[in-house]
């Protein structure tokens, strides 16, 4: 600053006088006077100051909006990672209890297991290990519960495999070690996938509310406002009302604000419709399956634990089935409404007493049997569960590059308008000079 | 981001601008970080919240009267000589069916043979027994093909309302006699002395109720059974699961000693394992076993206490002991006498 404090000033054009009152601001420098008069004011100095405000608030808007973007353009797609991880660790419930609901309709082929439906189970059983590995790798976070689920899922299979045991044996004690493993599949199994669920629903939730179109309409009034004041302090001390540079770093920054607070709308509107629809369906459809499969398992512990299926496990079954009719999708449902049909019909034979009667229809397959039934149910939920999940994380990511091309856009339309400032008031120093 | 810092200071003299330069770099670096540290994305690691244990229903109220159980709880109603053609036999009849309430998961007493598929047992024979004196068409098979039987398989807890409503005939369900449940139902005279005994592993140097001393042993949560081994064996662990059979898979998986209850339960859970015995001890406590009728229903004990002096005479309950509970309990059968007096 010393030599604009100790230079003699340049005598001024008279067109560019100075119009500062009196209670310009002074001088801090030791042994520099304050200005007396707007004649005594260090024009130069007042220059470089206005000018390295215009171009700082040009540069510090650019970063801050990019930045904002940027985040932004993360949080979507962190969104879009944990909604992948919701929908992954729903898929592990629903396949555990469809693998349950396989063993326990199984167990009531005598200990003569189907191999379609070992096969099944077996299946069940190993794409639901995959899918924990996979959902590690996605979510550090997850590992630990995940090891957890792991070890209540391997407790689970040897259960069921000391249960088959038994009944291909013909040994009762068969039935307590079926009933075991259910029990330890719903106590300790489902409560870490039911947390896995909640905590990354929640994580997906959090991240979907990623756009700030409100911070970077502050960030870009601010700075407009701060130019603004440095238009109207060079215009008080030349006499013209516009300086063409900083002018054009306003519009710049304008435009600039107006795209993106107008792209962040949009995309909160986009996630927001994301969330309400396909995230919704897909969670919805696959708390259907999971309730679908449950409810199929307590039917068959129904006739498994004879004597007891409608006072012990018939009530289990109508509150999953209530949580099916609540949030299966329309095709899915009325598929369930089929299955209650002849789910009834199972019960009332059991209830009749003709228990060997119900066991035939628990176990027969083909078209129009209470397994076809399931089936259907299944394959139509998770179906719905696949696109829809799809299309939630697919919606989530969708503008990634619109928003990365828009941060990089603004950065360089910040640095571009701090170089239209610099040169506008460049322009007013070679007029003072 | 060096750029911008670059442009900051191009329009200044250079000297002065390098302050403001490092400040600028340092506003991009800053701006570097919070883009890098965003895009880690770090979350708290998942917890899963602590179960919450279920709050016990509420027991039902208790309407019975305090008794005592004094000897007389073992007291039937005498046969007579036309019990064949009371009006409750008569009822039955008329209907074609004798409906029982049995077990099917209690081997040896009443468990379904998957290979017969029959429910089969000492409790199932003595149902017969009965089927056979209202209908007489000699032998299961020949009741069987007429479907005079329903063997309805109920839980314990279902026994006595099933009776009183009269889903039920009787219940023949290892069902112990005793004076509360007189104020709720009959009950024919004994056909079984059963009592707790204790089911241990075949080397676990346990032999006597002493040497449960630090073992774990495990009976159903809520039954005497737990208590009467906290009484006897103090020094035992006492381990608590849902069912009896529940308990057999904690001792199967080592996680229990020994499993106590009813003998009868114990043998059939010892008949399921090679490496498990029951302990020829005492019985811990008594449960005299009858067959459970509606209170109304005289008629229908009288010729049920007919029928097991019947097959006190024909051997016919001696040779379904010595089918089903003899072999696991190697002690030798002997059928309560008659007590009569109500």
């Amino acid at each position: 600053m010393s030599q604009t404090a100790s230079a003699p000033a340049p005598q001024p054009a008279p067109s560019a006088q100075p119009a500062v009152p009196a209670t310009a601001q002074p001088s801090h420098r030791a042994g520099v006077a304050p200005a007396a008069s707007p004649f005594s004011e260090n024009v130069p100095r007042l220059l470089n100051r206005l000018q390295a405000v215009a171009v700082t608030t040009c540069v510090v808007f650019g970063i801050l909006a990019a930045v904002i973007q940027v985040l932004s353009w993360q949080a979507a797609g962190r969104a879009a990672d944990n909604t992948e991880q919701v929908v992954r660790v729903q898929q592990i419930q629903s396949l555990l209890l469809r693998a349950d609901a396989v063993a326990t309709s199984s167990y009531l082929s005598d200990g003569l297991e189907p191999a379609a439906a070992r096969a099944e189970y077996d299946a069940a059983i190993d794409d639901t290990l995959r899918l924990i590995t996979d959902a590690a790798d996605a979510q550090p976070a997850d590992r630990a519960v995940l090891a957890d689920l792991n070890a209540a899922v391997s407790a689970y299979t040897t259960t069921v495999s000391q249960a088959r045991d038994y009944n291909r044996q013909q040994l009762p004690i068969g039935i307590a070690y079926l009933n075991n493993a259910g029990t330890s599949l719903r106590a300790e199994a489902l409560p870490i996938v039911t947390a896995l669920v909640d905590t990354n629903s929640e994580r997906a939730e959090d991240e979907m509310h990623g756009q700030h179109p409100f911070w970077l309409l502050g960030i870009g009034v601010l700075a407009l406002l701060t130019l603004f004041w440095v238009n109207s302090q060079v215009a008080r001390r030349f006499r013209r009302r516009l300086n063409v540079g900083v002018v054009t770093a306003e519009v710049i920054i304008a435009v600039l604000t107006l795209v993106a607070v107008g792209h962040a709308v949009l995309k909160n509107n986009d996630d927001d419709a994301t969330r309400d629809g396909a995230y919704r369906t897909a969670i919805d459809e696959a708390s259907a399956r999971t309730a679908a499969n449950n409810a199929k398992a307590f039917e068959s512990l129904g006739l498994v634990n004879r004597g007891s299926g409608s006072t012990v496990w018939e009530p289990q079954f109508q509150k999953q089935s209530e949580i099916v009719v609540d949030k299966a999708s329309a095709d899915t449902a009325a598929l369930w409404s089929d299955y209650l049909d002849l789910h009834a019909q199972l019960r009332d034979k059991d209830d009749q007493g003709l228990w060997d009667a119900a066991v035939a229809d628990a176990t027969a397959t083909g078209d129009g049997t209470v397994t076809a039934a399931l089936d259907a149910v299944d394959a139509s939920a998770s179906a719905v569960v696949d696109e829809s999940g799809d299309e939630a994380s697919d919606g989530f990511r969708e503008g990634g590059a619109i928003s990365v091309a828009l941060a990089i856009i603004t950065l360089l339309g910040g640095l571009i308008a701090a170089g239209a400032a610099t040169r506008g008031i460049d322009q007013r120093r070679k007029e003072y000079s | 981001m060096t750029h911008p810092t670059t442009f900051l200071v191009s329009p200044a003299p250079l000297r002065r601008r390098t302050p403001r330069g490092s400040r600028g770099r340092r506003l991009a670096v800053a701006a570097a970080a919070i883009v890098l540290l965003a895009g880690c994305g770090g979350y708290d690691d998942t917890t899963v919240p602590e179960a919450q244990p279920a709050s016990p229903a509420p027991a039902a109220p208790n309407t019975l009267e305090p008794c005592d159980n004094d000897g007389t709880e073992v007291r039937s109603y005498e046969p007579d000589a036309d019990e064949t053609d009371n009006d409750e036999v008569v009822a039955i009849r008329e209907r074609g069916k004798l409906v029982a309430g049995v077990a099917a998961d209690t081997l040896l007493l009443g468990a379904r043979n998957q290979a017969e598929n029959q429910i089969q047992g000492f409790d199932i024979d003595m149902v017969y027994a009965i089927a056979d004196a209202i209908f007489p068409e000699e032998g299961r098979e020949a009741l069987d093909a007429r479907n005079r039987v329903d063997l309805k398989v109920i839980t314990a807890a279902q026994r006595i309302p099933l009776l009183q409503d009269g889903t039920i005939d009787i219940v023949a369900r290892n069902m112990t006699v005793n004076c509360s449940r007189w104020q709720q139902i009959a009950f024919s005279e004994i056909y079984y002395n059963a009592g707790q005994k204790v089911l241990v592993g075949v080397d676990s140097g346990i032999s006597t109720i002493a040497d449960l001393a630090g073992k774990r042993i495990c009976a159903p949560a809520g039954t005497t059974s737990i208590e009467n081994i906290q009484v006897l064996a103090p020094e035992a662990i006492p381990v608590t699961s849902t069912d009896n059979s529940a308990c057999m898979v904690l001792f199967q998986n080592g996680d229990a000693d020994g499993v106590s209850t009813d003998d009868t339960v114990l043998a059939g859970l010892a008949a399921q394992d090679p490496y498990a015995t029951v302990l020829k001890t005492d019985f811990l406590t008594k449960e005299p076993y009858g067959i459970g009728v509606n209170q109304d229903n005289v008629g229908l004990v009288q010729l049920i206490n007919r029928v097991l002096e019947d097959m006190r005479r024909d051997g016919r309950w001696k040779a379904s002991y010595d089918r089903w509970l003899e072999p696991e309990l190697q002690v030798e059968g002997k059928q309560p006498p008659p007590r009569y007096g109500r």
